[in-house]
């Protein structure tokens, strides 16, 4: 009978983003124990930026090849080779803005990226996953790395409190989305997300309490792990306590993964159940807008201004994902690219501004940024314009397109929240661009740090790509509603 | 080249100037900045005639031309292209913007000279003038709303350009909060006119709206109420006006060139180019009518009592815009559009008289300090009163007959327009008094310090510089006006510019002689030929009462104020010996100019001061700007007090957050 | 077999854990609660599989025990690493980052 147990079919080519990054991950851990610190300062990063870029080659080599691998547990198409362009992108930017942070002594440089690259793969198999295993073990794989990452400077006390903070309160997230997947599985009887959805379809499980519970305790964990609001407030004490290079991957590419998931799932199985969850994220994402914006008016740290608007930056996106038509998930698709995008500068020039400066991360720290540093006070002024939706950035045309997609899908409420918010998130954005240019630095503070050129290149790259997608904004925006098209038709 | 290839040319030059002083500002040194601002400016101009030669030169009926640079997004439901529409309307406006802001740069390459900010001053003007192109010359409902953020911005700017001063950026702010609440009026019209037409292009929204809406539809009224309050909001009109006298803080050509010519005048050109949905949505057109009235009189009896000077003239651009707003609201749109070219000639000239004399008091703005500059500012005295003529309605001057020409137009239509028509010209009577007091005032009587040191042959320089609103003690550094002041008297490109609007203030009025030329009506033809309230058929009669009217009012409110501001007891001497004979004439009436004051002048005086002391105070700095403001702090006050750092509250939020969606989803099932 | 009763059970442990997790100060035994939320979730879990008669339920609940395993060590180390720095280990304590 030994004949009969056959080895599952992988198809090793499709599974290759998977397995480079564990691989590499496992490597860079390794030569985390090379004896030269100087030797170790360079290569870790060094392998894990390789690491990276071999990931990317083989997800765009997936480019309109979509497939389901390992026994239907991962699907690989558009979204994921998107998505996980844009986590491996964010973990690229990461490792780069981390490149000049002192490391403490005991908290090796290998262990920091190597769960870089852990989460990150969590971060793939979250957005890919076809089943609900794949789900919560790529949510946890995705979460576990970043409880530690947040808590890495251990010198400091606020890392530590963001550490356990983010570890608790994500942990009853995590809960709460684990007792709903399993309620879903009662109701279908299946963790396979296809047949979850022809049960669905076929045997009328819509108004099955079970599958409703189970519906809501996945979106609230799911929520969480995007931090929308009312299940947002673990976001502005994480990210301001967390290392900033950190708080960076995680604004972009935490976000990106726990809405890919989200849309994979609503847009997929649960698309019969459109008019159960429409309203609920709909309001989700009115939430969101109003405490994102007005939590964002009037903080003084930069870090905990981003956080806010991040929430509400999500309420955006959701309102995108509302409409559940290729034309919303298009909208969607583009903006969050966009986002990630506008983000990493914004938190490159925090992260610049913080190494030359006592205040850095604070709006004072700000005053007079124009006149000492112009370039990286023009990215960051460019980061601002775009995160508020004025032209002629990215944010602008993904912000009309989502209010385009709510207006054309019955949304009209929806789309007019959206507009105020941005009028109110004008309040802090602006703020901060008024900040660097019409104000004085106090004269006397003159940089002791060198300089850090890459950074400033970050800030500068993803400013003028922001700018590039407001400018030429086509071609992203076909790619995106691709990427609308392959998530609605693999259903 | 083509009229398109002109067209993009307009809206090229200004552009590639900002970024050029943008980019060069620690390069560029001395007067290079000014040459490269006025000259991009002045190509503009330039481009801006060919295109209107070219448009002249093609047949009526294919006078509206759209032209799109590049697709900008045609893909997943949304199709917006970079497009401009140069119709005679737009052409209109872009000759108008481009040609006062090229004498404004001209004027300001003196009048800031001293100033650190030479290149940022030079580099934000020329990209207002973009923005304010962009705005009128968009080919759609997007590219529209963007050119209306992008002028609030850089006035925004411009408003606190002298940023060190505390002033500045509060009145920078306000007038930015209130013109982010106008944005949301357009933003939001726009987004009710394209679901209801689906269309974004202008020409197609225009062509689809009389299918989509029947007379007075609430959906369409809605729309154009909500572009109303953009409108109003930009344009300064009640109750959205307080942000303009405030933002006289800016530099003065600043004041000239958004706060009176160009700007403020969006509202007008807005409704105007709105004009087959306000025809549909005629609530919504009588609400602008009614709003552009009141504002119309109101502004003026606040201009009575104001006295800063170039409060005065900020009041009175408000009035003049209520005109406007009347006019294009109630179907005028000739006269509007013709009373907004004069106005920008007129009023832009008396602003840069006003910083002229400024100039001469080294900052000082106050009227109750000035006084006697008549002998040693002949050329700004010149310009004062051609201006205030014009301003005031006195033949042959142009404000004369572009005004006469809206209350014309009004007084045609009948019905309940009559109200309209008297309170024209009421503001008219009020209009002539208040600017005639703002001239006796600072040029007439006894000479100041100032004049008298002006008249020694020196310009008055304050021994320290202090801010004429607050008094606060400044430097000359960046962020604070330069050292030096500069006068018209001795800075030809500054009178070289006021020469050439003076001349166009007085002669303006050919453009549109009733019966004799009529050449704006048919300039404006294409734009407005679906109009059914475009020219309508002149009442001659009431055409020729009306003129007389105003002109006898215009006379009657200069009598006014020479007889209370220069024959008032106290005043010199010489002035005495020079109106001898008026003088004792009136002297022996002494009731009459009592009765005058009583009958006239203090009603209106006291009007002023109760809108300015409720009104604006109360009403609109309490509700409009102080309201969302407050709002935004509470909720914001509310949302982070919620943010207690406690984990334990985190999770609870979260535990009941899911439990409150797993309850609804249970209800719903 | 009724699952009713092991959903009525399961819930209840959830509903244990979570209100330990409100309640409860000291973070290790927050960590215990959390750890009763989850088993609450597998416990559903092998339930349903049995209900369905198939094993996809019973491989979920076998992955969510090592995750969890996974979930606490990370918990505890820390809470060492708080200990360590000489700070109190109490959830209430830890709210320096607010606003």
């Amino acid at each position: 009978m030994i004949a009969a147990i056959k080895a599952p079919l992988i198809d090793w080519s499709a599974l290759a983003p998977f397995t480079s990054l564990t691989v590499g991950a496992v490597v860079v851990l390794i030569a985390g124990l090379v004896g030269s610190a100087r030797l170790r300062s360079w290569l870790v990063p060094g392998l894990a930026l390789v690491t990276l870029a071999v990931t990317a080659v083989e997800l765009l080599s997936r480019w309109n090849h979509p497939k389901v691998i390992v026994s239907e547990a991962l699907r690989v198409d558009n979204l994921t080779v998107t998505l996980g362009l844009l986590c491996v992108g964010a973990a690229a930017f990461a490792v780069i803005l981390s490149l000049r942070s002192d490391t403490e002594e005991g908290v090796g440089r290998g262990e920091y990226h190597s769960l870089l690259l852990f989460t990150t793969i969590g971060m793939l198999i979250l957005i890919a996953a076809n089943d609900l295993v794949t789900i919560f073990v790529g949510l946890e794989l995705l979460s576990i790395p970043l409880y530690v990452l947040c808590a890495t400077e251990l010198r400091r006390e606020h890392s530590l409190e963001a550490g356990l903070k983010y570890l608790i309160v994500g942990s009853v997230g995590s809960a709460t989305l684990l007792y709903g997947l399993a309620l879903i599985y009662g109701a279908t009887g299946s963790t396979s997300l296809p047949k979850i959805g022809v049960a669905i379809s076929d045997t009328g499980a819509l108004t099955d309490p079970l599958l409703l519970a189970g519906m809501a305790l996945a979106i609230a964990g799911l929520s969480f792990k995007a931090s929308a609001a009312p299940f947002h407030q673990w976001t502005p004490d994480v990210y301001e306590g967390a290392p900033t290079p950190v708080t960076t991957f995680m604004a972009t590419a935490t976000k990106a993964a726990a809405l890919g998931i989200l849309l994979r799932i609503l847009v997929g199985p649960l698309l019969p159940a459109v008019d159960d969850w429409a309203p609920v994220i709909a309001v989700i994402a009115t939430l969101s807008i109003v405490v994102g914006n007005f939590g964002a008016l009037g903080q003084d740290s930069l870090k905990r201004m981003l956080a806010w608007s991040s929430v509400a930056q999500v309420g955006y996106l959701l309102a995108g994902l509302v409409v559940a038509t290729s034309l919303g998930i298009g909208a969607l698709v583009f903006y969050l690219v966009v986002y990630a995008v506008m983000t990493l500068a914004a938190f490159a020039v925090v992260i610049e501004n913080e190494r030359t400066s006592d205040d850095g991360e604070r709006l004072s720290g700000f005053a007079g940024l124009g006149r000492r540093r112009p370039w990286l006070a023009g990215a960051m002024t460019v980061s601002m314009l775009s995160l508020a939706g004025l032209p002629p950035t990215g944010g602008f045309i993904g912000k009309l397109a989502i209010i385009n997609a709510d207006a054309s899908g019955g949304w009209m409420w929806l789309a007019i929240v959206l507009v105020l918010g941005s009028l109110v998130s004008l309040g802090y954005y602006l703020r901060v661009i008024a900040t660097m240019w019409m104000t004085e630095g106090s004269a006397e503070k003159t940089p002791v740090v060198k300089q850090a050129r890459e950074i400033v290149a970050v800030a500068l790259l993803a400013a003028a790509v922001t700018i590039a997608a407001g400018v030429l904004p086509s071609w992203p925006l076909e790619r995106a509603q691709d990427v609308g098209q392959t998530v609605i038709s693999s259903r | 080249m083509s009229l398109t290839t002109y067209s993009w040319l307009v809206l090229a030059f200004p552009l590639t100037g900002s970024i050029i002083l943008g980019l060069g500002h620690k390069v560029l040194k001395g007067k290079t900045a000014g040459a490269i601002g006025t000259s991009a400016i002045l190509l503009s101009f330039l481009s801006g005639l060919g295109a209107l030669r070219s448009l002249q030169s093609r047949p009526e009926e294919s006078r509206q031309v759209v032209s799109s640079l590049w697709t900008y997004a045609q893909t997943g439901g949304l199709d917006v292209q970079f497009s401009i529409l140069v119709d005679p309307l737009s052409l209109l406006m872009v000759l108008v913007v481009a040609g006062v802001s090229t004498l404004i740069h001209l004027y300001s390459v003196a009048y800031i000279a001293s100033d650190e900010g030479y290149v940022r001053f030079f580099a934000y003007l020329n990209f207002f003038v973009f923005s304010m192109l962009m705005l009128v010359l968009a080919g759609n409902l997007i590219l529209l709303a963007v050119g209306w953020g992008l002028v609030g911005a850089a006035s925004y700017l411009l408003i606190s350009f002298w940023y060190r001063r505390n002033t500045a950026t509060k009145a920078g702010i306000k007038a930015f909060v209130i013109n982010v609440v106008g944005d949301v009026g357009i933003v939001l019209g726009a987004i009710v006119i394209i679901q209801g037409t689906g269309a974004v292009d202008l020409l197609t929204v225009f062509a689809k709206a009389p299918q989509v809406w029947h007379t007075n539809d609430p959906q369409i009224v809605v729309g154009c109420l909500l572009l109303l309050v953009g409108a109003f909001a930009k344009s300064a009109q009640v109750p959205f006006h307080t942000w303009l006298p405030d933002a006289m803080e800016g530099p003065t050509p600043v004041s000239a060139l958004i706060h009176a010519a160009t700007m403020v005048t969006a509202g007008v050109y807005l409704i105007a180019r709105m004009h087959p949905l306000f025809q549909i949505a005629t609530t919504a057109s009588d609400v602008g009518a009614i709003g552009g009235a009141v504002t119309l009189l109101v502004a003026a009896t606040i201009g009575l009592v104001v006295t800063d000077l170039k409060r005065v003239i900020a009041y009175s651009t408000m009035s003049q815009i209520g005109y406007m707003i009347m006019a294009v609201s109630a179907g005028v749109y000739g006269a509007g559009l013709f009373h907004l070219m004069t106005h920008a000639f007129f009023k832009a000239l008396l602003f840069m008289a006003a910083g002229s004399v400024i100039g001469a008091m080294a900052g000082e703005q106050n009227l109750d300090r000035m006084g006697g500059f008549r002998k040693v500012m002949p050329i700004t005295y010149g310009c004062f009163i051609v201006g205030g003529l014009a301003l005031s309605g006195i033949p042959p001057f142009s404000g004369f007959f572009s005004k006469d020409d809206i209350l014309l137009g009004l007084g045609t239509q009948g019905g309940w327009y009559w109200a309209l028509y008297v309170a024209g010209y009421v503001g008219a009577l009020m209009t002539a008094i208040y600017t005639f007091r703002m001239i006796f005032r600072a040029f007439h009587g006894e000479p100041c310090e100032e004049a008298q040191s002006l008249a020694d042959g020196r310009l008055f320089h304050a021994a320290e510089h202090r801010n004429p609103g607050d008094g606060t003690l400044e430097d000359t550094g960046v962020g604070y006006p330069g050292a030096k002041h500069h006068i018209a008297e001795r800075s030809p490109s500054m009178s070289i510019s006021m020469g050439v609007l003076a001349i166009l203030a007085t002669i303006g009025g050919v453009i549109q002689l009733p019966k004799v030329t009529n050449t704006l009506d048919h300039f404006l033809h294409p734009t407005f030929s679906d109009s059914p309230k475009f020219g309508l058929a002149i009442d001659y009669n009431l055409m020729a009462i009306g003129m007389v009217i105003g002109a006898v009012l215009g006379l009657l409110g200069i009598y006014i104020a020479w007889m209370i501001w220069v024959k008032k007891p106290g005043t010199s001497a010489r002035i005495q010996a020079r109106f001898a004979l008026p003088y004792k004439l009136f002297s022996n009436k002494w009731y009459f100019d009592e009765i005058i004051a009583f009958l006239i002048v203090r009603p209106f005086a006291a009007a002023g001061r109760f809108f300015q002391r409720t009104v604006e105070r109360v009403v609109v700095d309490g509700a409009i700007t102080a309201g969302p403001i407050s709002i935004a702090r509470a909720s914001s006050a509310a949302v982070r007090s919620w943010q207690s750092g406690m984990l334990r509250a985190y999770a609870a939020a979260v535990i009941v957050g899911a439990a409150l969606l797993v309850l609804y989803l249970m209800l719903q099932a | 077999m009724n699952i009713g009763w092991y959903l009525a059970v399961s819930t209840i442990i959830f509903a244990i854990g979570a209100a330990g997790v409100l309640t409860k100060r000291n973070a290790l035994v927050i960590l215990l609660c959390l750890e009763l939320m989850l088993n609450a979730a597998n416990l559903a879990l092998v339930a349903f599989s049995r209900m369905w008669g198939n094993g996809d339920g019973q491989i979920f609940a076998i992955i969510v025990m090592v995750v969890a395993a996974c979930e606490v060590t990370v918990g505890l180390g820390l809470i060492v690493a708080i200990h360590r720095r000489g700070l109190v280990v109490d959830a209430d304590e830890l709210s320096e980052l607010r606003g």
